[in-house]
């Protein structure tokens, strides 16, 4: 959401934002794996690449409004683990049908985010150190309940469908992806609260003057997030077919990587929900498409890297360099992107 | 658009750099059979090995192999692979199932694809797969355990054996043919059979226990995998390298310093580069039909034939590892 100069074009103004260069990017994902890829642009393809990607797509979606609010959310990949195996519990071992233990399982997800956002609100800890001491929590009980080894599996074929079936063509678990996709973006992009958001990632202490109850709005962001985690678990755990405490290792990186290379600035204030789904679009078609290159699955980790950092860099460029052609001092190189101030 | 040139060349750069390293890997498969091998994962030293071996029956066989696996923990990686695996489009796979249950689901969507699933090393649920490349049988292995023990011993004397736990299923097995086979050496008398919790420091207590309440002891044999440097390193403790044997069940980089220091006599284990060479034969035999369920052997190429018994396809004799060929081995 680069704002261009009032003076320049339209066109241009709309070239030079960040989420059309990450369209262009992904096309260009796209068109070179398939040239290169045997049967990547299938539908089938597209179908699989969708369906493994749901869950940290979800966690994308959530982490938004966080990094929107200058905070973080480090947890989620280890509540997603946690939340798999408590579901796995509620369904085995309390004998809970799926979807009452689903309903467990999301109430769990919301109090967990609860705790992260009590920690942030009530004793001001900067999310990060928060976040990482839950990350550690939550999986660390999920240890602790299956002692690392007791695996939760046998679920009925009625549940699994959730995670490898198919919906009118389409992989079971799109229909809830776009759900909170939409709800998701409407928050953010259409409500009060998504420019309350914004609003406390720009100037925290500014918010709170302008009247937007800050805590409750964090609140909101970090229960809202642990929701959404716990419905990823139940998806993963339906997708795999199985519940281990190492489920979602690592996927909170996944997640921030997508908001980041979505444009969402990690210092808050700026960013959008669409930004984070392209993000998402080009790691996943980026992790599916090595696969079909044949290329090793290690090369992954590169090219996500090098993409998020052209992706940071063609975004500040601009200004540098706009900057630099004015022949004033560039501006110093710690200051974020500044935003359109949020309009009430 | 100036601006914006230098990034979009950068990236062409980097895109055109993996498009040349991707037709060197890929090319000229137009016909070509094409196997994928999954290993638990991919920068383990064991799976490392197995690939070698598979590599090697790649090539006598004419085929293209892809080795890809899990580099980090996440369960789902696996999954994955094979879910793109079968919309690519491959031969055959060849999976070293992590999770059992979870990787079944994805197994028979391939085989529903058209795609021919073997199992190697672990296996998936019997009816998500063809065949599974069994690496060892517990007759096999308890079997080769008593024998190497009687021959070390000259057929007489003293032994003590230690374990994981005494409950352990696999153990208790494996015990279970070691006695069926220590009938055949009558001379050969157990006196104790220890558990080490598989800890290397409680069986190395263990064996100096062993060692001092047992002083006619000849050897001592571990069938766990921490057991054999824990029970080689009390023996050299005890300054009774080479009066008392040690030799079971371990990998060879765990063990190389105590064999080369003449403290431990044998690792034994199966050849993983033999399996990996079986797999690929068995995977190829299966795409071109040469090798069907009901089969009862296998003829894989410079390996020889092999048995099949029900749908497992016996990697046969497990391999002893010893002061002369530790060393060509890593893993």
């Amino acid at each position: 959401m680069s704002a261009a100069p009032a003076a320049a074009p339209r066109w241009k103004a709309i070239l030079f934002r960040h989420e059309t260069l990450l369209l262009l990017v992904l096309v260009a994902e796209w068109f070179y794996f398939d040239a290169v890829g045997a049967r990547f642009a299938t539908l089938d393809n597209t179908f699989e690449i969708v369906r493994h990607h749901v869950e940290i797509g979800l966690l994308a979606l959530v982490m938004t409004p966080v990094i929107l609010t200058g905070g973080i959310d480090l947890s989620v990949g280890s509540l997603l683990g946690l939340c798999a195996i408590l579901f796995g519990k509620f369904w085995r071992d309390a004998g809970l049908s799926p979807l009452e233990a689903g309903a467990c399982t999301i109430v769990v997800g919301a109090l967990a985010g609860g705790l992260n956002a009590a920690l942030i609100t009530e004793l001001r800890l900067p999310p990060l150190i928060v976040t990482l001491g839950t990350y550690s929590l939550f999986r660390g009980l999920a240890e602790a309940i299956t002692h690392g080894s007791d695996t939760f599996t046998g679920f009925p074929s009625s549940f699994l469908a959730l995670g490898q079936g198919h919906w009118l063509g389409l992989p079971a678990q799109t229909p809830v992806f776009v759900v909170v996709a939409l709800g998701v973006w409407l928050l953010v992009h259409r409500t009060t609260f998504g420019r309350g958001f914004r609003a406390i990632g720009f100037a925290p202490e500014g918010a709170r003057y302008a009247g937007i109850p800050v805590e409750r709005r964090l609140a909101l962001a970090y229960v809202l997030t642990g929701m959404v985690a716990a419905v990823a678990a139940i998806i993963y755990t339906a997708r795999l077919g199985q519940a281990r405490a190492d489920a979602g290792t690592g996927y909170e990186l996944y997640a921030i990587t997508a908001v980041v290379l979505g444009g969402t600035s990690i210092f808050g204030g700026v960013g959008s929900v669409h930004g984070t789904l392209l993000g998402l679009a080009a790691i996943a078609v980026l992790d599916d498409g090595l696969v079909h290159a044949r290329l090793p699955r290690e090369a992954a980790g590169v090219l996500t890297g090098v993409l998020l950092l052209l992706a940071l860099t063609g975004s500040v460029a601009p200004k540098l360099w706009a900057a630099r052609s004015k022949r004033r001092p560039a501006p110093p190189a710690a200051t974020p992107p500044s935003p359109p101030l949020p309009t009430p | 658009m100036k601006r914006i040139l230098p990034l979009f060349l950068l990236a062409g750069l980097v895109l055109a750099g993996c498009s040349k390293s991707a037709e060197t890997s890929g090319g000229g498969s137009a016909k070509k059979l094409t196997i994928a091998l999954l290993p638990k994962s991919k920068g383990n030293a064991y799976f490392v090995s197995v690939r070698d071996g598979a590599q090697r029956a790649a090539q006598d066989l004419g085929v293209d192999l892809i080795f890809d696996g899990p580099t980090d923990t996440d369960p789902a990686k696996q999954n994955e692979l094979v879910d793109n695996w079968t919309t690519l489009g491959v031969d055959v796979i060849a999976a070293a199932c992590e999770n059992k249950e979870g990787i079944s689901t994805a197994l028979r969507n391939a085989q529903s694809k058209g795609i021919k699933v073997i199992t190697y090393d672990a296996d998936a649920q019997t009816d998500a797969r063809t065949f599974f490349v069994n690496q060892a049988t517990p007759d096999g292995i308890g079997h080769a355990l008593m024998d190497e023990a009687a021959r070390l011993c000259a057929k007489s004397g003293q032994y003590a054996i230690i374990t994981s736990t005494l409950t352990a299923a696999n153990q208790n097995e494996w015990k279970k043919y070691i006695a069926e086979r220590a009938a055949d050496y009558p001379d050969m008398k157990l006196v104790a059979v220890r558990p080490c919790d598989d800890q290397k420091d409680k069986a190395q207590s263990e064996a100096t226990a062993l060692l001092s309440t047992y002083p006619d002891l000849k050897l001592i044999m571990a069938i766990c995998s921490p057991g054999v440097p824990g029970a080689a390193e009390a023996v050299k403790q005890a300054g009774k390298a080479g009066k008392v044997k040690v030799m079971g069940l371990g990998l060879p980089n765990e063990n190389k310093l105590y064999v080369h220091n003449g403290v431990t006599d044998s690792i034994i284990l199966w050849n993983t580069e033999d399996l990996g060479y079986l797999t690929v034969q068995a995977a190829v035999a299966l795409a071109k039909g040469t090798l069907k369920p009901g089969d009862t052997t296998f003829t894989a190429g410079k390996l020889g034939t092999f048995e099949i018994k029900g749908d497992n396809i016996l990697l046969g004799k497990p391999f002893i590892f010893n002061k002369g060929n530790i060393d060509q081995f890593n893993f």
